[in-house]
C-alpha cells in the first residue's frame, strides 16, 4: 500500500526579484513500512519538500497525498523531527514527550506510562524533570524522537535529524533509528545530505537536482541490516553503492556553476 | 576568616569573601551619593532650608512611619500603582498577542500604538481629572495607560519571534489553533513580555505619584507635595524615600519571579539578568 505519493509538485517562493521555483514536477511513491531518504546539496529543497509533506506550507499544484489522503495541514498521522529538535524550551524532557499525548486526550494514565516507556527507550532516566537547555545535543535528539514517537504516528518524516550532532553521537542516533525502525516498520522519509547515513539507513535513496528540485536519480539498498555496524559499513557492496551516491549528489553539486 | 590567614590567596578564592566584597562594589555608588549628600549639607555648602541631611530625612521618615502616615499614603499608592500595573499588562499582553497573530488586529491598533508611543501619558492627567474627578479612578487610568504601551510592544515583538518550528511542531503533535496561543506563543515570549512589564513597572511609580501630586487627596504622591509645599523638606525626602525603596524592592521581586518562571531559557542565563 503506497503511503505518501506525490505528483507533479510545484513550489515556487516569492522573491523581490520575482518567483524562485523550490521544487519542479517532484514524484514520490513511499509504500507503507518504507524507508526512504532524499539527499541532494544544499538548498535543493528537499527540506522544503518535507515541510509540505508536514503540512505546514502549501504547493503550488501537483497532489500530495497520505494514504490516500489529500494533505491539508499538520496532522499527528506524521511525526515530525525537526534539525534544530524544536523541543519546547519551557517544558521539562517528560513533559516534551507526553506533549503529544495530551493533545490527544489521552487518559493521564497511559500518558505517565508512555512517557516512563519511552524515557527508558532512549536511557534518559533520571533527566526526566530536566529542561532540553541542560541536555547534550544527542540527549535534544533522543527527546525530539521520543516525543515524535509517543503518540505513534504512523509515518515518520525526519529532516537532517542528526546534522546537528558530532560524528560519533551521530552514528549512535543512526543504529538507534534502525532499531527502531525494524522494531515499529514505520513508514520514515528521511531528508539528508549525509550520503553515508542516506545509504546506511534506507532501503531507498532518491537523489535531488539543484533548485529547482526534482528527483533525478534513484537507488535501491539492498544491503542486509542484521549484521553489526562494521560489517555493513566495511562490506564492498555497501561502499559501491555509497560511492555511486555520492558521485550523483556531487554532480548534481557541481551543476550549479554550469 | 581567622581559619583561613594560613593560606596565602585563599581569601580572594572564598566564596563568602569574594561575594561581599563583590555586593560592596554593587552599593558603592549609593554609598557615595548618600556620602556626598551628608558632606555637601554638614560642610553648609547648600542652605540647610533646602536640603535636609540624610540624618534629617531619616528622622523625619522614621516619624512619619510611627504614626502611620507613611504606612496609609504608602498602600493607597501601592493599590494605584499596582492595580495600573496589572490591567495595564493584562490588556497590554491580549493586545499584543491579538497583533502578533492577526493581521486585522496589526492593522488596527498598529496606528495607535505608533502614534501614541511617545506621548507623554502625565500630559493627559487633566483630562482624566475633568472625566473621573480626584482619586484612584484617575491615577488608575493614567497608570493603565503608562504600562500599556510597554507591555504591548514586547509581547508583539516576543510573539513574532518565535521560531515558525516551534509552531510546526505544535501543530504538527495535534495542538489546535485556538492552544497555540496559550500552550506554545505565551510560554515562548514570555522573557520579552517580562521585559516589558519590567519596564511598565517604573513607569507605574512615576505616574502613580505624578497624577497624585495634582490629583488626589492621599498616597505617597500627595504626601511628598504637600510637605514640600509647606516647606518641611525633611518630611518630603522622608516620603521619597520610602517610595523609593519600595520601587527598588518590587523591581527585585519581579526579578526573583522572572528568574524563576524562565528558569529553563537559555538567555537569561547567559545575559546574567538580575546579577
Amino acid at each position: 500500500m503506497i503511503s505518501i505519493c506525490v505528483k507533479d509538485l510545484n513550489k515556487r517562493y516569492r522573491a523581490r526579484d520575482g518567483d524562485v521555483a523550490a521544487l519542479a514536477d517532484v514524484d514520490i511513491d513511499i509504500a507503507e513500512g518504507e524507508f526512504v531518504t532524499i539527499v541532494g546539496p544544499s538548498g535543493c529543497g528537499k527540506s522544503t519538500l518535507l515541510y509540505i509533506l508536514g503540512g505546514f506550507i502549501g504547493a503550488d499544484g501537483g497532489i500530495i497525498e497520505i494514504n490516500g489522503k489529500a494533505v491539508t495541514g499538520p496532522g499527528v498521522d506524521r511525526g515530525v523531527v525537526f534539525q534544530e529538535y524544536a523541543l519546547f524550551p519551557w517544558l521539562t524532557v517528560a513533559q516534551n514527550i507526553r506533549y503529544g499525548l495530551e493533545m490527544s486526550g489521552a487518559p493521564r494514565q497511559r500518558c505517565e506510562e508512555t512517557v516512563e516507556r519511552l524515557v527508558r527507550t532512549i536511557g534518559l532516566q533520571g533527566f526526566e524533570h530536566r529542561f532540553p537547555r541542560e541536555l547534550s545535543g544527542g540527549m535534544k535528539q533522543r527527546v525530539a524522537i521520543a516525543r515524535t514517537l509517543a503518540y505513534d504516528p504512523k509515518i515518520l518524516l525526519l529532516d537532517e535529524p542528526f546534522g546537528a550532532l558530532d560524528a560519533q553521537t551521530r552514528e549512535v542516533m543512526q543504529d538507534e533509528l534502525l532499531g527502531l525502525w525494524q522494531a515499529t516498520r514505520k513508514t520514515v522519509m528521511m531528508v539528508t545530505h549525509d550520503v553515508n547515513e542516506a545509504v546506511y539507513l534506507s532501503e531507498r535513496v532518491l537523489v535531488m537536482s539543484q533548485r529547482p528540485g526534482r528527483i533525478v536519480q534513484e537507488f535501491k539498498v539492498a544491503i542486509d541490516r542484521t549484521c553489526e555496524r562494521e560489517v555493513t559499513v566495511l562490506n564492498e557492496d555497501f561502499n559501491q553503492l555509497r560511492n555511486e551516491v555520492w558521485l550523483a549528489v556531487r554532480r548534481q553539486a557541481g551543476a550549479r556553476s554550469v | 576568616m581567622k581559619s583561613m590567614s594560613g593560606v596565602p590567596g585563599m581569601w580572594l578564592r572564598s566564596g563568602a569573601g569574594w561575594d561581599s566584597l563583590r555586593a560592596a562594589w554593587h552599593y558603592l555608588p549609593i554609598a557615595i551619593v548618600l556620602l556626598v549628600w551628608q558632606v555637601v549639607v554638614e560642610f553648609d555648602l547648600v542652605n540647610r532650608a533646602f536640603l535636609p541631611s540624610f540624618g534629617e530625612t531619616l528622622s523625619a521618615l522614621w516619624e512619619m512611619t510611627r504614626n502611620g502616615e507613611i504606612g496609609f499614603n504608602l498602600l493607597v499608592s501601592l493599590y494605584r500603582a499596582f492595580a495600573g500595573l496589572a490591567i495595564g499588562s493584562i490588556i497590554g499582553v491580549a493586545i499584543g498577542l491579538a497583533m502578533a497573530t492577526s493581521r486585522r488586529a496589526d492593522e488596527f491598533f498598529g496606528p495607535l500604538v505608533a502614534t501614541t508611543y511617545s506621548l507623554p501619558k502625565s500630559s493627559l492627567v487633566p483630562l482624566f481629572i475633568l472625566w473621573f474627578g480626584i482619586g484612584d479612578v484617575a491615577s488608575i487610568v493614567s497608570v493603565v495607560l503608562a504600562c500599556l504601551l510597554p507591555v504591548i510592544v514586547s509581547t508583539y515583538h516576543g510573539v513574532q519571534s518565535v521560531p515558525p518550528v516551534i509552531v510546526w511542531s505544535a501543530r504538527a503533535m495535534g495542538t489546535p489553533h485556538h492552544l497555540i496561543m496559550w500552550r506554545i506563543l505565551l510560554p515562548s515570549s514570555l522573557l520579552s513580555i517580562f521585559t516589558g512589564v519590567r519596564i511598565a513597572l517604573g513607569f507605574c511609580f512615576v505616574l502613580t505619584i505624578s497624577v497624585e501630586m495634582i490629583a488626589a487627596k492621599t498616597g505617597i504622591g500627595k504626601l511628598i507635595f504637600l510637605y514640600g509645599e509647606n516647606g518641611a523638606y525633611a518630611y518630603m525626602f522622608g516620603g521619597l524615600f520610602a517610595i523609593v525603596v519600595v520601587a527598588y524592592a518590587a523591581d527585585r521581586i519581579l526579578l526573583v519571579a522572572m528568574n524563576y518562571l524562565l528558569r529553563w531559557d537559555d538567555s537569561i542565563h547567559a545575559a546574567h539578568v538580575g546579577d
